[in-house]
């Protein structure tokens, strides 16, 4: 088994080749999930910013066909672990066993030793074994016994899981939520597509003729190219802002953590990128706002019983905030550094 | 309804209340009585109407019932019974311009009279009425401030410069009590009041907005007290009393009213002042102006010679032309400048005679043509600096003496009444016995007056100026001037001809360039004599030795200097005497100065007009440019954001510096891509301004890619503009966020077709508007202002912070 790590120089990639890359693992997943290219873009983006993946929805809208297709298409170590009350955290980080040969204890690696993990119904799974999956979503490593493993490189968890009104399960810890960078929903295909996915699976599933269009070190190079992506000083100011404004908003208990802002910011790279962008835009930020934060915040009591979504209060958020200008080095403004249609209202 | 009623209650106690001013007109109180009686009908009305629930318009037709009511029992005509009657309201209609007549002929304050009873009852009735409907029925109080201020005005009209300010406070304390009233029955209508700590709150306990109610009370009375004095025309009142000395010999002759004055007690005042008083300074062209004259007694009775009011029309109709009063005399045009000391301060003007065009006088002034005498009821002449053009009449002796006797029934012949008095009649008819004209006759009786007859001035004579006193002054012949022109004008009134006592000031000290300072010793009376054909023409009977600045004329020399009137009674034709009451001036008489403009006064007049005009022009013009002033400062800003950005330094940094992280910031900064950013910025901003122009909401929380699909979107760009939009967008974000911004791109053409887009989407309307008043600079000079006061109060705050560390109260906390 080969363990890359992370701060291997890989050397990022030209523009087009990155382009088409990315392109060729997002269209040899929508042969799989038809009509739903914006959350297959935001899953290959999660990829790329190195995070890891909450899929959230009802029953049998494709969740765990999203997650085996992105896995298909990189040809790297994949790993599935189905979450279910009884499952225990040794199963998922690993399991020293005795081996009577040796004489010696012998540690035999969970599911986590993958560069993929697809864990579906994560949140069926009790808060004990679900908080194994802590150390290695943050650090990349698992501790058992004492010894640390670390992780490949790429590692990505992609998790599904029911909403929490649904019958037998449990809700993720706070600490484990703030470790997925981005809470994706599958929503109802249209009709279009559903027809599409109908004729299409009639006779066998098409999960089955996928063939893998990157690897593990193709992933690393993608990576290492997102992360030149630029960002000005307004888009992380804007960044910071926003985050900001979770933790202020009077609707909200819990806002997000500054390792969201950070995560918010990687996406936003990654997402630049698949755009053919060498820079981030706010716009960028305005589309991953509701992904990336509104799973990590916690309402107050009140607005839970106005119910109000954290999506709806996220994305008011985005409405209310106005964009911070780098306009100090324009000779041209003659007005003060609060430009007047910044406080202008709607 | 019970609150209702008791609310009417209050409006008609308010209203009685805001009446307190009229108090200012009337002298005595009957009106208060009748009014009381009416408006508390009216109310009693109301109540009633209320009572039974009427509806509203029953209400207010029970009131009116209820002030017709009382109307015909306060003012009956005699026809009807407790009801009015077709004649009932012919007798109000009569009363009605009774009123209308007593209000020219009476000054304030008037007496008690039926006609001006009724229209001040009419008046409060109906605003008793109109205030009840106000306040009980639509609940709006303060509105009702509007028919009570209509009483308030009434007095300030009638007087100008003082009214008295206690009913005043009065007034404003009934408006008070209504607007309490009404405020305490609105929340009683709520429930109970009570604090946090459960006990009830009372009735005058200061609600919490007290403070801010306190505040807007305070820039209220500021801005009340402020704004005046920005206004140049409104003067007097508590701030003007203060402003001006105080000094001064008091009110002149007159001073308050156009009423009945005795106008001998007021000269005999004047001349006996120990102390000497500037009162008035005249410039004139004429170079030797007669008497400055402002007044007239000419009815004469057993209690010697009185003025009437004067009556006439108002200065603004114009002055009438002296030639229909003295036909045969001929006249010469002067101008004349007067400056009136803060000392005299009278109802009348001094002039001199025959005025043509009174300018610059302040206030509103009438003209009594038979009198000739401007007068006002109101305005007085402290202060005032005025000019005027007159009409000198000239006629000599020879001319004086075709005079004929006037008809038997000609009105003026009411001038020639005199009481019964044999000594003044045998007197008279002794003098004139041997006179054939009527001028002769006159100058037989003035010249009695000689020093020669014994005749003796002294301004000390204490006298009553009644029948009995001049014909005593005729006996011991020791008097001053008003003994002189009264005994004068009663002796020729004895012998047929029309005379009057005229009261003004003699032509005072000349202080050189025709210009004459008067003091109070110059006031003074003389006769004057109505000859038929010449109008009134003046007699000096005293002695010109009594009195400073006295001047003869040549139709009336004086009678102490013996060698002139020697040879102007030997020679009457004599060329010498053709002369004037202004002796060197060019004998030709200018007659008919219709076309006026050949005498020096009158140059100023064309000049006039064309100033006004220019000022008017000047005026628009100036109107015009600041309002293009936003206008221009657009264009201004979008030649600038146009323009080319050189002469931009650039300060180049080499590419790519790795960060320690991995992370790479290599921005290029060379002076093209300085240059193409400030470019791009310069661009967005213009694209935003236009849009505020046009009228398209712009959002603070969009992207620029966001705004421009929404610009996009909504004004329905197509084509060029709607990829010159894109790109504006583009450009703006690559300035922002990217490494490199977008070069070499036609920014300016892409602004022009996104504008023209935008303005086809546009209505006319907007269009204009983004044209001639844009909205864009408008909004920024607002936010500059608010931006500006946010600053000061935070200043302000700041500073009242430092301030109250030094406050006592602080201590006493802290010893606490």
């Amino acid at each position: 088994m080969t363990t890359p790590t992370w701060g291997e120089p890989a050397g990022p990639l030209t523009s087009a080749e990155f382009g088409a890359a990315t392109q060729a693992i997002m269209t040899n997943i929508e042969q799989v999930i038809e009509g739903k290219s914006a959350t297959v873009r935001l899953a290959v983006a999660v990829l790329l910013a190195e995070g890891h993946l909450l899929i959230e929805d009802v029953p049998g809208v494709g969740k765990t066909k999203l997650a085996k297709a992105l896995a298909r298409s990189i040809d790297c170590s994949v790993r599935r672990i189905q979450f279910t009350p009884d499952l225990l955290p040794s199963d998922v980080t690993g399991v020293s066993v005795y081996n009577q040969e040796t004489r010696d204890f012998e540690f035999k690696p969970g599911a986590v030793f993958a560069n993929l993990v697809v864990g579906d119904e994560i949140n069926r799974a009790s808060p004990k074994t679900q908080s194994a999956l802590l150390e290695c979503m943050e650090e990349r490593q698992v501790t058992v016994d004492g010894t640390t493993y670390e992780l490949q490189a790429p590692f990505m968890v992609v998790a599904t899981q029911n909403p929490i009104e649904m019958e037998g399960t449990y809700p993720l810890p706070e600490a484990q939520r703030d470790r997925f960078t981005a809470r994706i929903a599958m929503g109802y295909p249209d009709p279009r597509a559903e027809l599409a996915m109908l004729s299409g699976h009639g006779d066998h599933d098409p999960l089955n003729d996928l063939r893998a269009v990157a690897d593990a070190a193709l992933v690393r190079r993608l990576i290492e190219t997102v992360r030149h992506v630029h960002a000005a000083d307004a888009v992380q100011q804007y960044a910071i802002a926003l985050v900001t404004a979770t933790r202020e908003a009077p609707e909200i208990r819990l806002g997000a953590s500054p390792r969201c802002t950070l995560q918010l910011l990687r996406t936003a790279k990654a997402v630049a990128a698949l755009e053919g962008r060498d820079y981030v835009l706010p716009d960028d930020l305005q589309t991953l706002a509701v992904p990336v934060l509104a799973h990590r915040i916690i309402p107050t009591a009140d607005a839970q019983l106005n119910r109000r979504t954290t999506d709806a209060i996220v994305s008011e958020i985005v409405h209310r905030l106005p964009l911070p200008h780098d306009r100090a080095r324009n000779p041209y403004d003659t007005r003060d550094g609060r430009t007047s249609y910044e406080s202008r209202g709607r | 309804m019970t609150g209702r009623r008791r609310l009417g209650l209050v409006a008609a106690g308010a209203t009685l209340l805001a009446a307190a001013p009229l108090s200012a007109i009337f002298d005595s109180w009957t009106w208060l009585l009748q009014s009381l009686l009416t408006v508390l009908l009216i109310a009693g009305a109301a109540v009633g109407a209320r009572t039974l629930r009427f509806p509203t318009w029953a209400q207010i037709l029970c009131m009116i019932v209820g002030l017709a009511l009382a109307l015909t029992w306060i003012f009956p005509s005699g026809k009807e019974i407790l009801i009015p009657q077709p004649a009932t309201f012919a007798h109000f209609a009569d009363l009605i311009r009774q009123a209308g007549e007593d209000t020219r002929s009476y000054g304030v304050p008037v007496p008690d009279r039926d006609g001006l009873h009724f229209v001040t009852v009419l008046g409060i009735g109906a605003v008793a009425i109109l205030v009840d409907v106000l306040t009980a029925v639509f609940r709006r109080p303060a509105l009702a401030g509007l028919p009570m201020l209509a009483i308030y005005s009434i007095p300030v009209a009638v007087y100008l410069d003082s009214v008295p300010v206690i009913p005043f406070i009065i007034g404003a304390a009934g408006y008070m009590w209504l607007l309490v009233a009404d405020n305490v029955d609105r929340v009683r209508r709520f429930g109970r009041r009570f604090t946090g700590d459960g006990r009830d709150v009372d009735v005058w306990e200061p609600s919490p907005l007290a403070a801010a109610g306190r505040r807007m009370g305070v820039l209220g009375v500021l801005v009340a007290v402020l704004l005046p004095l920005a206004v140049p025309t409104v003067s007097g009142g508590l701030l003007s009393r203060w402003t001006q000395s105080g000094g001064g010999v008091g009110p002149g002759i007159g001073g308050g009213g156009g009423g009945r004055i005795n106008l001998f007690a007021a000269l005999s005042g004047q001349l006996n002042q120990t102390a000497t008083v500037n009162l008035i300074k005249v410039t004139t062209n004429e170079p030797e102006p007669f008497y400055l004259r402002f007044a007239v007694a000419d009815a004469l009775t057993t209690n010697g010679f009185s003025n009437e009011s004067p009556r006439g029309p108002s200065l603004a109709e114009g002055l009438p032309d002296p030639r229909q009063a003295a036909s045969q005399a001929n006249f010469a045009q002067f101008r004349a400048e007067v400056e009136v000391s803060d000392a005299l301060r009278q109802s009348m003007v001094p002039l001199y005679t025959y005025p043509a065009e009174v300018r610059d006088l302040e206030g509103n002034w009438s003209y009594d043509p038979g009198q000739q005498v401007l007068f006002s009821g109101r305005s007085t002449t402290g202060e005032q600096k005025y000019s005027f053009t007159y009409q000198r009449a000239r006629y000599n002796r020879s001319q004086l003496r075709t005079a004929q006797p006037l008809d038997r029934d000609d009105p003026l012949r009411k001038y020639t009444e005199a009481p019964d008095d044999p000594s003044v009649e045998n007197l008279v008819a002794r003098l004139i016995r041997n006179e054939d004209s009527e001028y002769d006759k006159v100058r037989a009786i003035y010249e009695s007056f000689s020093a020669k007859n014994g005749f003796r001035y002294d301004v000390a004579t204490e006298s009553s100026g009644n029948a009995t006193d001049i014909a005593s002054f005729l006996k011991n012949k020791v008097g001053y001037c008003q003994q002189y022109a009264a005994a004068m004008a009663w002796m020729v009134r004895a012998a047929g001809i029309p005379a009057r006592v005229a009261f003004g000031f003699t032509r005072g000290t000349a202080v050189g360039n025709g210009t004459y300072q008067i003091t109070n010793k110059n006031a003074h009376a003389w006769t004057e004599v109505y000859l038929d054909g010449f109008g009134w023409v003046p007699f000096d009977a005293t002695p010109a030795a009594g009195v400073a600045g006295s001047t003869r004329t040549a139709w009336a020399q004086d009678v102490d200097r013996p060698e002139p009137t020697a040879s102007a009674s030997a020679g009457p034709t004599g060329p010498d005497t053709e002369s004037s009451a202004a002796p060197t001036v060019p004998q030709r008489p200018e007659q008919g100065n219709d076309g006026g403009g050949a005498l020096a006064g009158d140059g100023v007049v064309p000049d006039d007009g064309s100033w006004m005009g220019a000022m008017i022009a000047g005026g628009v013009a100036l109107v015009i440019a600041l309002l293009l002033i936003p206008a221009m400062r657009r264009a201004l800003l979008r030649r600038r954001r146009h323009s080319a950005t050189t002469g931009l330094t650039a300060t180049a940094v080499p590419d790519g510096d790795p960060g320690p992280a991995g992370t790479v910031t290599d921005i290029v900064v060379t002076s093209d891509s300085v240059r193409a950013r400030a470019d791009a910025h310069a661009a967005w901003d213009e694209l935003i301004d236009t849009m505020i122009d046009f009228r398209v909401p712009v959002d603070p929380t969009e992207t620029p890619r966001h705004t421009a699909q929404r610009l996009i979107r909504e004004t329905e760009l197509a084509g060029d503009a709607s990829e010159a939009a894109t790109l504006l967008g583009t450009a703006e974000e690559r300035a922002r966020y990217a490494r490199r911004p977008l070069q070499g791109a036609e920014l300016v053409t892409a602004i022009g077709r996104v504008r023209s887009g935008v303005a086809r989407s546009a209505t006319f309307r907007t269009r204009m508007q983004a044209l001639l008043l844009p909205p864009s600079v408008l909004l920024n000079w607002r936010l500059a202002l608010g931006e500006w006061s946010t600053r000061t109060a935070e200043a302000m705050t700041r500073m009242r912070d430092s301030l109250s560390r030094f406050s006592p109260r602080r201590l006493l906390s802290r010893a606490r």
